[in-house]
């Protein structure tokens, strides 16, 4: 993984799409190879090892959906949905399937980019795999060694459930998190619980971070998908 | 034109005249021939062949005629090009034969069938009621009320005098109770007279044969007069009855007046005619396919079903007293429309009455057909609001792909021309000229999108796509989603916000949109810097929400016009916008069950308030314990 240039790999059949990307990409120092079907994906994917994955839905001769869940099976890059297809259901199971993320066509580079920025950072923090005890986002600061979590100087109280969500969030900041995986990753199962769960310590929390709950600058929803804490 | 006298059973010279009718293309009637002596049998004949003529598909004239002159006369109103009359074998028919001597004589520019028929054996034979203790009475009474009086008049009258009391009496007896009471008072008082007046009085013997003609005058008339008399009787009878069909029909005629759809009119007809009927009436609705309305044959058995369904492929009366399918179990009538059956009327009579008798069929009959006009009439009608609800979807269509291809263009044209000059070899533009090119594209490229979305929300909106997935939500988490998405355009806009601490049951990603749109709305139509105001209130059943702005508002009268598709304001042209943000807020709201309105505010801007109801409470959570 060379840090200084990462490769981004990107899938994509449209080639305005393929040309703006690579134009993007290349002129903020990334390195940029290019497939257009599902089958040379693949291929690329297997034979470049690239450090970052963006994958269109449509493509020719077969669903994206299909190849991130194939390459999830035998690689942690991190893959970026980039479609059309802007329907929140769609999101959520790209994202279910292992997607890090999911750019609703059309975006600008300036998003494109932060996308990208929070995927190679939230890699390079598993890869690192020892994280610091300590994570400080803003006024926010959370020590996961002593489960301490304070605002600016004042400690703030949270009851287990809520400093389980904070932490799920805190850990993948900056990326969106679906209702599932919250769930999955505050009670340890999907399958239970509803997003009315999470919404009720998603309130409470905000009523303890945020300084106005209404305008949350934080703990950030995302409609009918999830939530994301703002890295 | 066949003519029935009731003597015996027209069915065959009725058959005849349907066949000949048939064979000539030509429509037909019957119409009886009065009898000089009334008979209750003959009069039911009579019911019997009008009931057959109706079925085979003949008219019934309710008039009598008694001569060659009255037939010769109604026969040149009506044009009648053929008349059929029967001889009945084995009767000696004198006055058929008068009747068509009198035809043949003074011949009428018509056709003579006379149709020869055995006569069939009685099938009962009905005898005549014998009257009550109550009418025996009151002839004796009579007798002795009409002796007395002669008693009392006899030394300065005639004998013919007395005689005329006692005929007084009679037609008093023969109006009031009858036939059979008249002849016994007939009895009774030529009894009374020769033991009264006769020499020698107070005996039964007669002295002077001549009295015995006065005997023999006296029943005579008293036989004329209760013959008479009870013609009269039945002739008020059918006058009463006919009068009771005719308001009947009125009556009919105002329910259906009444109009509103063919639902409506089903019901109100049935629950009419089982009143006025006394017995289970059901209207049976046909659908465009020709089959029976599957709601109104729930209530009828299969086999029920079966012959209302024959009714209705033959447009012909079938079931109870009539002579399709007479083994069906009630009275099944067809409603013919002028294009296709609108369905069938089914009647069950009562276990006593066994049969619908022929007056109250041919009544039935019109109710048949008085409904399927009125019903024919409710179905054009809804045929003519489908008809103009799809031109308007026409019309809406049109507006649709004019005003999409103009608000398509305009940003294409704009992107397109400013592409064209970058792309152009002349001298290259100075570096703010060229930002500012580039910042049109984007800003059009936006606008392009804006619409798209927009189109296509309404469209899924429209066609019913979306279903509306209530989850409950902290109120305070919509707002504040939707606030943080619209961050770049609040920048410099105060939003004050005034919130419940409430959860709502919306569908977040649906009711988001209608925030968004409402606050861009807002945002557009009042000027930069002016304050918006976004309030809410809950309570146990609906929860409110208002967005004010302080712009211009609408003018007085479109309030509620802001929330059709493509609706641009007074202000439309000066403001971006497609039209469509609103009509996808009511969409939205509408398919939440909601309402969504629009006022100018009295201290002037627009607010827009919208309504959901709620049900039920939120979920309670189980108790979380602090480790």
């Amino acid at each position: 993984m060379s840090l200084a240039n990462p490769l981004v790999l990107v899938i994509e059949d449209e080639l305005p799409m393929r040309r703006y990307l690579r134009s993007t990409l290349q002129s903020h120092g990334y390195k940029v190879e290019e497939a257009i079907t599902v089958e040379e994906g693949r291929e690329q994917a297997r034979r470049l090892s690239p450090d970052i994955v963006l994958l269109d839905l449509g493509l020719p001769d077969g669903d994206g959906l299909d190849l991130a869940r194939e390459l999830r099976a035998w690689s942690q890059v991190p893959i970026i949905i980039v479609s059309a297809r802007g329907r929140e259901e769609d999101k959520v199971i790209a994202l279910d399937f292992g997607a890090d993320d999911y750019l609703s066509k059309p975006f600008g580079s300036a998003e494109l980019l932060a996308r990208i920025r929070v995927a190679l950072r939230h890699t390079a923090a598993v890869a690192g795999a020892v994280t610091d005890s300590v994570v400080q986002i803003g006024a926010l600061r959370v020590d996961l060694s002593s489960r301490e979590v304070s605002l600016g100087d004042a400690v703030v109280h949270l009851s287990p459930n809520e400093y389980a969500l904070l932490v799920a969030l805190v850990q993948h900041a900056g990326k969106v998190l679906t209702h599932r995986q919250l769930l999955k990753e505050v009670w340890g199962t999907a399958v239970g619980p509803q997003p009315h769960y999470l919404r009720v310590y998603m309130a409470s929390l905000r009523k303890k971070l945020e300084a106005d709950p209404a305008r949350p600058r934080l703990l950030l929803t995302e409609p009918g998908v999830g939530y994301r804490l703002k890295a | 034109m066949v003519l029935v006298d009731g003597r015996a059973s027209s069915s065959e010279v009725i058959r005849a005249a349907c066949r000949l009718a048939t064979l000539q293309n030509v429509s037909w009637f019957a119409v009886q021939l009065d009898s000089l002596l009334y008979s209750k049998v003959a009069d039911e004949r009579v019911s019997e062949d009008f009931r057959l003529v109706e079925q085979l598909g003949g008219e019934v004239l309710q008039i009598q005629l008694s001569n060659a002159k009255d037939i010769r006369e109604l026969a040149a109103s009506r044009r009648v090009a053929t008349l059929v009359l029967g001889r009945h074998l084995g009767h000696r028919n004198r006055r058929m034969m008068a009747i068509l001597k009198a035809l043949i004589q003074d011949a009428p520019a018509m056709a003579l069938h006379v149709v020869a028929f055995q006569a069939e054996q009685p099938r009962r034979v009905s005898l005549p009621e014998f009257p009550g203790l109550q009418s025996l009475a009151a002839a004796t009474l009579v007798v002795a009320l009409a002796t007395g009086v002669d008693l009392l008049i006899r030394s300065h009258m005639d004998l013919a005098d007395l005689v005329m009391v006692y005929l007084l009496g009679i037609t008093f007896v023969a109006t009031r109770f009858g036939r059979m009471t008249a002849l016994v008072t007939s009895l009774l008082s030529v009894g009374a007279l020769d033991f009264c007046f006769i020499p020698p009085r107070f005996t039964f013997a007669v002295q002077d044969v001549r009295h015995l003609g006065t005997f023999g005058v006296m029943l005579g008339v008293g036989w004329i007069v209760a013959h008479l008399a009870e013609r009269i009787r039945a002739q008020a009878r059918m006058a009463l009855e006919r009068e009771g069909h005719a308001s009947a029909l009125n009556r009919l005629g105002g329910v259906l007046a009444e109009g509103g759809d063919l639902e409506a009119i089903r019901a109100r007809v049935e629950t009419y005619l089982r009143r006025e009927l006394d017995m289970r009436v059901l209207v049976l609705l046909a659908d465009g396919k020709g089959d029976l309305n599957s709601s109104g044959s729930q209530n009828l058995g299969s086999d029920e079903a079966a012959v209302a369904q024959w009714v209705l492929e033959h447009a012909a009366p079938a079931g109870k007293g009539t002579t399709a399918l007479p083994g069906a179990r009630g009275l099944f009538l067809p409603m013919a429309g002028t294009e296709h059956p609108m369905g069938v009327l089914a009647l069950f009579p009562g276990g006593q009455k066994l049969a619908v008798e022929a007056e109250r069929q041919s009544l039935l009959t019109v109710f048949a057909a008085q409904i399927s006009l009125a019903l024919e009439r409710a179905h054009l009608a809804e045929e003519r609001t489908e008809a103009r609800i799809h031109a308007e979807e026409e019309q809406l269509r049109s507006t649709l792909l004019s005003s999409v291809s103009h608000d398509l263009r305009t940003p294409l044209a704009a992107i397109t021309g400013v592409t064209t000059n970058l792309l152009s070899p002349g001298p290259s533009a100075d570096p703010a000229d060229h930002r500012m090119l580039l910042s049109t594209i984007h800003q059009e490229a936006c606008r392009l999108q804006r619409l798209v979305n927009n189109m296509l929300d309404l469209t899924k909106l429209e066609s019913g796509q979306v279903k509306v997935q209530k989850e409950w939500v902290p109120l305070e988490e919509l707002v504040g989603s939707t606030i943080s998405r619209m961050e770049e355009q609040l920048v410099d806009r105060p939003l004050q916000l005034d919130l419940p601490e409430a959860w709502v049951p919306v569908d977040p990603v649906l009711f988001e949109q209608v925030l968004q749109n409402l606050l861009d709305n807002a945002l557009k139509y009042s000027g930069p810097g002016c304050p918006i105001l976004l309030q809410a209130c809950v309570d146990a059943e609906q929860f409110a929400l208002t967005i004010a702005d302080q712009g211009p508002g609408v003018p007085e009268g479109e309030e509620q016009r802001l929330f059709e598709k493509f609706y641009r304001g007074n202000r439309g042209a000066s403001i971006q916008g497609s039209g469509l943000g609103l009509a996808i807020c009511r969409g939205i709201i509408q398919a939440h069950g909601g309402t969504i309105q629009a006022h100018n505010l009295p201290a002037g801007g627009l607010q827009i308030r919208l309504t959901l109801p709620i049900e039920g409470a939120p979920p309670e959570l189980p108790p979380e314990g602090y480790s």
